[in-house]
């Protein structure tokens, strides 16, 4: 079967990146003329990072080394090279920082065990449902047509003493009878994660979307149960929507303060969002908020990194 | 049949199994409204490779995935070896498919895709005998790469290493060469029926390439609207065909109408708009009214007028329409005032070509023709003119 082998080298794909490599054809020239076309395209977007982004970490990290001259007027600062605001703000609020991670960690995973069978629901399940798919979508996105604040603070009203899960929890005694849902932790948890639903479960969705359900028919064939089929062949093809939905969700849950400030208590439930927000229009302390914001930026790069680095796949890194 | 060099001491409990007979009693199978499968009965010996041909829509796939168990049926029972598989899901079942698109994993190598069945199954030596399988395919050099970047024929011979290595009871190809080109399809047919018989397992291949059934298998089910319509070997299908359905679809035939008029004890005569074709009895269908007569295009001699026999039976006279040489043969169409147009296929012995508009006659041997329902329309399976 040597003839196979050459058969392998065959292939349109094969045949297309030799013709491609010839040199002097003027199929070569239509497409260099046509690659510098693109750069032409994505310069527009690259001015736009480069003021609107790239120019504002440098200007974020230069006023995080501000200094405050003695007997300067509210907000009023000089540039300096002064790392000890890095101390100072860690040294304050590292207890702030790690709830944060914590809080986004427990929403993401919270998201993801909610938003991954949703979406496995409407994009494998109900396949061949178009009309049902189209609406379950629709309801996924919903929520995105009112407020973020409003939808955030009627998580009060549902978490309230006298609302319907506090009294079924004291009912069934998962509650004490004075204990309250309302300014804790579990109730900013419960509003990251009802907040950051549809950014876990749309990608997941537009991945899932894509799997070819005869691989799923191909594990069952081969002796896997159900779950063990999606645990060995659509778990693994999704995890780029997984990764993409995780990070997603995770990187401004992380940096969210309106959760922490309407549904928390100010004390054991503040995030560093919150305290950068208050750093900043409250304190008037521009160097300290600066710091912040950029240990966070920092914390959550170095986290992502690792994730993607441990679970990512070949075209996320 | 020759045992299998990979069917060792650790086939395991699913390989058990092979070497059962697979029965499909009273089968149906309806979606919605639109019946696919209607009463089907079927026994598939062990061993054998075992075609159902038929075209798009005939049932033959929804068939293949009952049996594989990602269809239900919607009434009747399927058993292998005398054991009802009907209620077990199709991970419980001895039986693999080789998929018409491969269904690869894209996310695991060569080797992980072909022992994913064994690893299922707990098979301890999985990667020894994955190994072996892909050795069987001749691609154990390929073992470490991904689906995507073989070629179409190297994925599916991965797709059938991945099924065989499990030594199913029965093994399901659904159209696994439709998606290969002409050359490559007649390679690996022949390699197909190689490996059939060096594993010795049941193959049940579903195809809608007529050449394709009859060049591998051993028994042919020819299917049209959820039934069977024919079984047999290739050759006994193709001599004797026993519907209008099979005699169009299963090669070529020249179907002439016409009505019994002389029983002459072991053949009867019909009578095709004057003139007199004769068919042996246990090659007809009908022994009495309409008929059509059946006569394969290479079994019909072309002769010049002046040659043409004096026996009046089983000859025609028509005018040349079209010819077309080949080099092996010259297919002529021949216009038979009364009758119509019929097909002949001449081998090329070297003899002098007719033109159209030449006068000829054709004629044949009367063990050669079969006689059919006259009631069925006679282009009913023929393939469409553009084809």
């Amino acid at each position: 079967m040597s003839a196979q082998t050459t058969t392998a080298d065959k292939t349109p794909a094969a045949d297309k990146r030799r013709g491609k490599g010839e040199p002097g054809s003027g199929e070569l020239k239509e497409d260099r003329r046509r690659g510098r076309m693109g750069y032409w395209l994505i310069l527009p977007g690259f001015v736009f990072l480069l003021l609107f982004f790239v120019l504002p970490v440098f200007s974020l990290l230069a006023t995080s080394l501000y200094t405050k001259p003695p007997g300067a007027d509210i907000g009023q600062f000089v540039p300096a090279l002064e790392f000890n605001n890095y101390v100072r703000m860690l040294g304050s609020y590292w207890p702030e920082l790690l709830r944060s991670f914590a809080f986004a960690l427990i929403a993401t995973v919270a998201t993801l065990l909610i938003g991954y069978p949703m979406a496995y629901l409407i994009a494998v399940r109900l396949r061949n449902h178009a009309l049902l798919r189209g609406i379950l979508l629709v309801l996924i996105i919903a929520p995105f047509f009112t407020s973020f604040i409003l939808r955030t603070q009627a998580w009060k009203q549902i978490l309230a003493d006298e609302g319907p899960v506090v009294s079924v929890l004291r009912a069934v005694a998962l509650l004490p009878d004075d204990g309250r849902l309302t300014a804790t932790a579990f109730a900013v948890v419960c509003g990251l994660t009802y907040n950051f639903l549809p950014f876990m479960a749309l990608p997941i969705y537009a991945n899932l979307e894509r799997l070819d359900l005869r691989l799923i028919e191909a594990g069952n064939d081969l002796y896997a149960s159900g779950f063990t089929t999606f645990r060995t062949v659509t778990l693994p093809l999704s995890m780029p929507g997984v990764i993409a939905g995780t990070l997603l969700t995770f990187i401004p849950a992380a940096g969210d303060y309106i959760n922490s400030s309407l549904l928390g208590n100010n004390r054991d439930t503040t995030m560093i969002g919150q305290v950068v927000d208050s750093r900043f229009f409250r304190v008037v302390d521009y160097p300290g908020a600066s710091a912040l914001s950029f240990v966070l930026m920092l914390a959550i790069l170095a986290l992502v990194f690792i994730y993607v680095r441990r679970f990512g796949t070949k075209e996320l890194l | 049949m020759t045992q299998a060099p990979l069917q060792t001491e650790k086939a395991g409990a699913v390989g058990d199994e092979s070497g059962a007979d697979l029965v499909l009693a009273s089968i149906t199978k309806r979606f919605g409204e639109f019946v696919a499968v209607e009463d089907l009965d079927l026994t598939i010996p062990a061993g054998e490779f075992f075609a159902l041909l038929g075209p798009s829509g005939c049932g033959k796939t929804t068939t293949l995935r009952m049996v594989a168990g990602l269809e239900q049926p919607t009434s009747g029972t399927i058993s292998i070896g005398g054991k009802d598989i009907s209620r077990s899901g199709a991970h419980q079942r001895p039986v693999n498919t080789v998929f018409q698109n491969y269904a690869l994993f894209p996310h695991m190598s060569v080797l992980d895709n072909v022992s994913f069945g064994l690893r299922r199954r707990k098979v301890r030596d999985a990667r020894a005998q994955a190994e072996a399988a892909l050795e069987l395919v001749e691609l154990s050099h390929l073992a470490a790469r991904r689906p995507a970047q073989l070629s179409g024929g190297q994925q599916q011979r991965v797709a059938l290493a991945r099924a065989i290595v499990n030594h199913p009871a029965v093994l399901l190809l659904d159209e696994p060469l439709g998606a290969l080109d002409m050359k490559l399809r007649r390679q690996m047919q022949v390699e197909l029926k190689k490996i059939q018989t060096e594993v010795g397992l049941t193959f049940v291949h579903v195809t809608h390439d007529q050449e394709e059934a009859m060049t591998m298998a051993d028994t042919v089910a020819v299917m049209n609207a959820g039934k069977v319509e024919q079984m047999g070997a290739p050759r006994e299908l193709y001599e004797l065909p026993r519907t209008v359905f099979v005699a169009n679809f299963l090669g070529k035939s020249n179907l002439v109408a016409g009505e019994i008029v002389e029983d002459r004890g072991d053949a009867v005569v019909v009578n095709a708009n004057g003139n007199r074709l004769a068919v042996l009895k246990e090659r007809a269908t009908v022994h009495q009214g309409q008929t059509l007569i059946g006569i394969r295009p290479e079994k019909l001699r072309m002769m010049w007028p002046q040659d043409a026999p004096a026996d009046a039976a089983n000859v025609l006279h028509g005018t040349v329409l079209d010819t077309s040489f080949t080099g092996v043969s010259t297919d002529y169409l021949v216009e038979v005032p009364g009758i119509g147009t019929v097909g002949v296929f001449s081998q090329n012995h070297g003899q002098q070509l007719a033109q159209p508009g030449d006068g000829v006659v054709l004629s044949w041997d009367t063990e050669h023709a079969f006689g059919l329902d006259g009631a069925e329309d006679a282009q009913y399976g023929a393939p469409e003119a553009d084809e």
